[in-house]
Order: structure tokens, then C-alpha cells, then sequence
């Protein structure tokens, strides 16, 4: 590690990756908040927990603002945004369907609550995946010695996953040239077809790529057991804590101080 | 060295393809039988032969793919410097030999270049400061350095094949394997893969590069394996090779050892009245203009050729043809009535390059049929019949071979009524015989009055089938002209102007 580097670490100073700047889909990824991703697994963690043990709607939603936030650091402004307002426009619909009556109330309800069990950490993984390459990935993995049975094929997921939109402009081109509009009218009226169009070709790109990833990764030497290096350096810095600290204490008020919310 | 000794492989075929018959066109393709070759230091060699042939296989025992990740029945060794591959691990394996495939877009581990290009040193733990340097290097013997620090979502084809290159060139391997590297390549990529390969042969490396297009290989080349079912039916050299008269290298089912033996075949007859016409069409992608001003009169049965560099815009003028893109100006008009995005849909159909994404149903005649409306039986039955598809009328569309799956998008897009099609790379990694029945093919819907686009690199398929070449780039169509026997220099300046543009 340059001394510059270290220094920058020690100071805790956010790690701006200025020779390492490139956009995605134009948006810049790598510009935000940069955290270890072993921290981004945490922080899921404890996500997943208050979310299953949120005690009300409101924390909820002040969670949601939480993962917001982090993704806004993170540098994912306009998904973070969107996401924010369509849980707040769920978080209204809610409060209407709670004055409904009858098994219309309850069937709202069990699905609603599902939405909010699942919509924070949908939210959130999405942020940790598009942030974290999957070198950085591996290399995290590789120091804290978890099992590459489980590593080599989280990662050829995390890579796998780009590909499906790009699979998926294909299909959509496919499927107009056959009269079958890939739009959710088509998909009330006809739903058999339209899954199927969907999903058949989805399906057989998806075992070639994932197939072709795996031989890529292989051949290259990823089954190496030697401790990975890494371009891209990667270690606990002080936002690490900062982080973790934010969702540690949102789940621990959750937990204790029922009473606020 | 390298040596194959007594090689018989066969793939394994998965219970649930036996027991559904799903197995019919895969089953004994690309196994080996009795293959024994030895190949010295800094040699090159080719390996080529019709597709199925067991190229591909020999490639994959060298890497160690087999039997480790493809599982079949093998006997014989591989033998790589005296060690018996078998009882290398795949990263040690992967230390000595790094391989290059055929699709760039999955060979891709990372999402940008830098980390891609650094991906196989990371595994091996170099240090950063010899990684850096290493890369560095790279980047300066292989030229690559616009490429540094980009998304593999912006890199087009070629250049994403550059990086995958790269990625090998940096772990130094002492064997460099290919298989079919310049699928999806257009003429300028081919150009600077031969430069890399060159150089790699200048630094006494081993190559060995199994391919379909062979004229780029022909100086580089030491020797050059043809295949035929599974054996090596000959090794000839590259003079040899060359001598080899048109009649028999077709009959050997190659493509041409030679782009300057190649000639066109087709003789244009300008077209008799417009069918459809493109008055000032531009074309803009997300707020950027891609084409400008095109004008374009096209008769019935005409056949198009679309040639350019990667990203010049022959996409998106392709997708604007068939309706798929909407953000244009000007007029398409067909038969003198203007046409909009939503007629243009209903007219046109692309057959794209991986035709698999636009194969749904579960056997090729329900997919003739599917989400059709006015299908007939009858209609169906007769169209398939026209094509040669009724053998296969109940296997998976997915059992069937690239040029087979072409057919089967085709079929669709008569049963549909379509009477424009719009054929994207239909060559790509298609052997001599598929490419002359897709060119067949072509002439056959070209008599039926069809007007069809071929968007292509592939030099020898635009001699056997297009009337006309549409030259796009700079954002513009720049050069549009009939192919004939008078204009083949002007299609060879196109094909080598692009070929030397960069100064060669």
C-alpha cells in the first residue's frame, strides 16, 4: 500500500477512488461512501432484523430513510429516491387499506405486510450489489476464509446479474415482433404467454452465461488457494463503523424503546 | 510441449436429454476419437474443420476443461510439458495456459477493464506493486490504453475481446488457447487480434486457436489441424493449405484461406421500382444523434448488406427498420404510404444474432405457431416443409444448431407475413456449410420478393448473397452501392480500408 494510502486511512478520510473513476449506465459508482463489503454483509444482517422486528409502520419507514441515505453516500441518488417515494406511496396505501373492511382488509393487509417485511432489504441489496465489484467481492471473502463452495458462485451471481437487463432488451425486442407487447396489460390479458415468453429465453441465456462465467473464472485461476490480492484496495476504515454503528442503533432502539414509535 | 496421446472422448449426454430424445443433434458431436498430436514450444497451430468436428474439445482437454468441468467419458492423456494434466489442479493449469473464448460478452468476470485486466494476477497473489506493473505493461505491448478504466457495459465487441486478451496476456502464460476469438469481431478487431498474436508468437509462446475464419491466421500459422467426426483427417501447412483449390476447401467445409480469392457471385439486378423508400431519416439514441440524412430507395427481393465499424450505428438503423426503435425523424415509406414505428413492427422481423432469445415454445412447431395470430395449420405445415423443418418438427428449438435456429426465426417470420427481415451477424461462428445455407437461404426469400438487410462483417457472405452495400460510418450512410463484378474493388477498399485505417 503507497504511503499516500495509508495515510488516507489513517485519517479516515473517505476513499475517493480518483485513478479508478468510471461510470455505469452513467451513473459514477465507484465517486460515494466506499465501504468493505464484509461491512455491507453486516449492515444487511441487521437490516434483515429490524425489518422482521420492526414494532411499527413509522420505524419502518425511518428505516427505509436510513438505507436511503446510505445510498444517496453510496452515490445511487436516483434509485435511492425512487425507491424512498414508492415505499412512502405503499407506506399510504397501507394506512388506506387498514380502513377497509372485511376479507378485503385482510387480504390487502397480509400482502401489504409482506411488502414491508421484504421491500427494505430488496432496497438495500440492491445498492450493496450494484457498489460492490466482484473483485473486491472475492478478496473480502477471501481474508475472513469463508469456503469458496460458497464464494465462487455468489460471486458468478453477482456478475450474473448485469446480464439480465441486457438479456432482457433482447427479449423485449423478441417479443414485440411477435405481436406480444411485453407491457402489463398483455400481461393481465394473456399471462401464460407472457411468462413464458419471458422466462424460456430468460432461462436458457441465463444457464450459457452462468456456464460461460464459471469457465471464464476457471480458467483464469479463481479456485487459487493462495490469499487473494487485490487492485482495488480493500480494509476496515472508520466509515466501516460509522455505518454499521447508524444500523446497529436503529435496531437496537427498535428493540428497546418501543415507546417512541 | 504439449501432447495428446491416444485421445477418445466422448461427451456425456444428461439423463433428461436421453430420456426426452432431446439428445438427436448433440449427442455424438464434438467428442474425439483416437487424436494424437504433439505440438513444440512457440508453435501455432490451427485447428479447423466443420463445426462439431471436436476442435473445440481439443481446446478444452489442453485447458483442463475436460474432464473437470465438461464431463464425458475419456481415455488417452494430455501431457503438458511432460506433466499429466490430470493431476494439475485447474489454477495451477490456468498459471501456464491462459484461454480466450468465443463470446466476449461472457468472459467478462468484472464489470470494468482495469479489475478484469488484473482478475487472473489477483488469483494468483502477485503483490500490487508487481501487479501494477504487469498490467502497465500490458497495456502498452497490446495498445489498449483508451481502453483502461471503462464498463464492460460501453465496450464494444471487439474491444471487450481486446480486454479478454489482455487478461491472459498479463498472468504470461506460456500457452495461449482460442477458440473461435474472432466470431464477433469485425475486420479492424481481426486486424489487431492477429497484431496480438503475432506478438505473442514473437515471444516464443505456444498457440493454439481453434476458428472458422482462417485467412487472418494464414501468416501465423506453423501448421494447421483439419478435423473431420472426432479424428485429425489432416495437417498441412499454411503453403500447402493455400494451394488447396475452391472445389476441395468446400468440400473440406472451410471458409476461404484467402479474402482475395473470394468474388462475388451474385448478379445484381437493380431493382425495378422502390418498395420501400427512407426519406431524411435520422436516428438519435438517447438524446444523441447516431445516423443522419438517410435516403434510401429499395426494391422488392433486394438483399442489403450493412457493413461498418462496431458502434457505427448499423444497430440501431436496424432496429429503426423493424420498428423497434422509435426516436427518428423523417419518412419510412413503403409502397408510397408513410409508415409508422407501429407498422414498421408489423411488417419487418430481425433474426437476431443469438436467435435464442427470440425462441420461445417448447418444439419447433409450436414455436411456428406461437403468440401468432392467424396461424393455420396448413400455413404451418407448408412452411416449415419450404424450410426442411418438418424432421424436426418435434425437438426443442434449443437441441437444434445455430444455423437450424436460424431457419426456425425464419420460418416465424413467413408465417407472420412479414416482408421485411433484417438478418444481425447471421454468420457468426458458422461453418463454410451452415454460412452457404444461410446465404442459400437468403437468395430463396430474396426470389420470394422479400426485402432483406444483412447487418455483416463476414466478407465471403456478402459476396455470396447481397445485391447492394449500404457503408455506414461517421454517423451517416456514406457509401451505398450495387455489388457486382465491377464494384468488387470497391467493396475489397472497403473491407481492407477499414482493415488499414488505423495506419497498418
Amino acid at each position: 500500500m503507497s504511503k499516500e494510502q495509508s495515510e488516507r486511512r489513517a485519517l479516515g478520510v473517505l476513499r475517493m477512488s480518483d485513478d479508478w473513476n468510471y461510470s455505469m449506465n452513467g451513473e459514477t459508482v465507484c465517486n460515494g461512501l466506499w465501504i468493505d463489503p464484509r461491512t455491507k454483509i453486516v449492515i444487511l444482517l441487521l437490516c434483515v432484523l429490524s425489518a422482521t422486528m420492526a414494532p411499527s409502520m413509522r420505524y419502518e419507514m425511518l428505516l427505509v430513510l436510513l438505507i436511503a441515505c446510505f445510498g444517496i453516500a453510496c452515490r445511487k441518488v436516483r434509485y435511492s429516491i425512487i425507491g424512498a417515494l414508492v415505499y412512502a406511496a405503499v407506506y399510504f396505501v397501507t394506512i388506506a387499506a387498514l380502513k377497509t373492511h372485511g376479507s378485503v382488509q385482510v387480504m390487502l393487509v397480509a400482502f401489504l405486510g409482506l411488502v414491508h417485511k421484504v421491500y427494505p432489504c430488496g432496497i438495500l441489496s440492491g445498492i450493496i450489489i450494484s457498489t460492490t465489484k466482484v473483485g473486491e467481492f472475492l478478496s473480502a471473502m477471501n481474508r475472513s476464509h469463508a469456503s469458496r463452495k460458497i464464494v465462487i458462485p455468489v460471486a458468478v451471481m453477482l456478475r450474473y446479474i448485469p446480464t439480465v437487463r441486457e438479456d432482457w432488451r433482447f427479449i423485449k425486442d423478441a417479443m414485440k415482433m411477435r405481436d406480444i407487447s411485453p407491457s402489463l396489460k398483455s400481461f393481465l390479458m394473456h399471462p401464460g404467454m407472457t411468462i413464458e415468453c419471458i422466462y424460456v429465453p430468460l432461462m436458457m441465456a441465463a444457464s450459457k452465461t452462468a456456464d460461460e462465467l464459471t469457465v471464464a473464472s476457471v480458467t483464469r485461476g479463481i479456485e487459487n488457494p493462495k490469499t487473494r490480492t487485490s487492485i482495488v484496495q480493500i480494509g476496515f476504515g472508520i466509515w466501516d463503523a460509522v455505518v454499521t454503528v447508524c444500523f446497529l442503533a436503529l435496531f437496537l432502539v427498535g428493540q428497546f424503546c418501543k415507546g417512541v414509535f | 510441449m504439449i501432447e495428446l496421446k491416444q485421445i477418445n472422448f466422448s461427451y456425456k449426454v444428461s439423463r433428461a436429454e436421453r430420456e426426452g430424445g432431446l439428445g438427436r443433434s448433440g449427442q455424438e458431436k464434438g467428442g474425439l476419437q483416437d487424436v494424437s498430436l504433439t505440438i513444440q514450444d512457440g508453435e501455432c497451430i490451427l485447428l479447423c474443420g466443420r463445426s462439431g468436428c471436436g476442435k473445440t474439445t481439443i481446446t478444452r482437454l489442453v485447458n483442463g476443461l475436460i474432464p473437470r468441468f465438461y464431463a464425458g467419458d475419456l481415455s488417452g492423456k494430455v501431457l503438458i510439458n511432460g506433466q499429466d494434466i490430470a493431476d494439475l489442479p485447474m489454477y495451477e493449469i490456468a498459471e501456464h495456459i491462459g484461454s480466450v473464448f468465443q463470446n466476449p460478452r461472457t468472459q467478462f468476470f468484472n464489470v470494468d477493464s482495469d479489475s478484469e485486466i488484473a482478475f487472473g494476477l489477483e488469483n494468483e497473489a502477485c503483490p500490487p506493486e508487481e501487479m501494477k506493473r504487469r498490467i502497465d505493461l500490458t497495456v502498452k505491448d497490446l495498445d489498449i490504453g483508451h481502453l483502461r478504466g471503462r464498463s464492460i457495459h460501453e465496450l464494444s465487441g471487439g474491444e471487450k475481446q481486446k480486454i479478454a486478451f489482455a487478461s491472459v496476456y498479463t498472468m504470461n502464460p506460456d500457452i495461449y488457447l482460442l477458440d473461435e476469438p474472432s466470431s464477433n469481431l469485425d475486420m479492424d478487431a481481426i486486424r489487431d487480434l492477429k497484431q496480438h498474436l503475432a506478438l505473442v508468437k514473437k515471444q516464443g509462446k505456444t498457440i493454439l486457436i481453434a476458428e472458422h475464419r482462417l485467412y487472418y491466421l494464414m501468416d501465423i500459422a506453423d501448421r494447421i489441424v483439419y478435423m473431420e467426426r472426432g479424428r485429425i483427417a489432416g495437417i498441412f501447412t499454411p503453403e500447402q493449405f493455400r494451394e488447396f483449390s475452391e472445389a476441395k476447401r468446400e468440400e473440406m467445409g472451410l471458409r476461404a484461406a484467402s479474402l482475395n480469392t473470394v468474388h462475388p457471385k451474385v448478379v445484381s439486378q437493380l431493382p425495378s421500382d422502390s418498395l420501400l423508400e427512407l426519406k431524411s431519416v435520422s436516428l438519435r439514441y438517447q438524446k444523441r444523434s447516431v445516423l443522419d440524412g438517410i435516403n434510401l430507395k429499395v426494391g422488392a427481393g433486394a438483399v442489403i448488406g450493412i457493413i461498418g465499424h462496431n458502434g457505427a450505428g448499423k444497430t440501431t438503423l436496424s432496429r429503426a427498420l423493424c420498428g423497434l426503435h422509435k426516436k427518428s425523424e423523417g419518412q419510412f415509406i413503403w409502397n408510397g404510404q408513410p409508415q409508422s414505428y407501429k407498422d414498421r413492427l408489423k411488417r419487418s422481423y430481425m433474426v437476431m444474432q443469438d436467435v435464442n432469445y427470440e425462441l420461445f415454445a417448447e418444439s419447433v412447431r409450436a414455436e411456428c405457431a406461437f403468440g401468432i395470430r392467424g396461424a393455420t395449420l396448413g400455413l404451418v405445415d407448408s412452411t416449415m416443409e419450404k424450410l426442411g423443418l418438418t424432421p424436426y418438427q418435434d425437438e426443442h428449438p434449443n437441441t437444434l444448431s445455430g444455423g437450424q435456429k436460424q431457419r426456425v426465426a425464419v420460418a416465424v417470420s413467413m408465417i407472420c407475413g412479414k416482408e421485411l427481415l433484417v438478418f444481425d451477424e447471421p454468420t457468426s461462428g458458422l461453418d463454410f456449410d451452415s454460412m452457404a445455407q444461410v446465404a442459400e437461404l437468403i437468395r430463396e426469400l430474396s426470389a420470394a420478393g422479400k426485402i432483406i438487410f444483412i447487418v455483416t462483417h463476414d466478407y465471403e457472405f456478402i459476396c455470396r448473397t447481397c445485391s447492394r452495400v449500404l457503408h455506414v460510418d461517421h454517423g451517416e450512410v456514406c457509401d451505398d452501392f450495387p455489388v457486382s463484378g465491377v464494384t468488387e474493388n470497391r467493396i475489397m477498399k472497403l473491407f481492407s480500408m477499414q482493415q488499414f485505417a488505423k495506419g497498418d
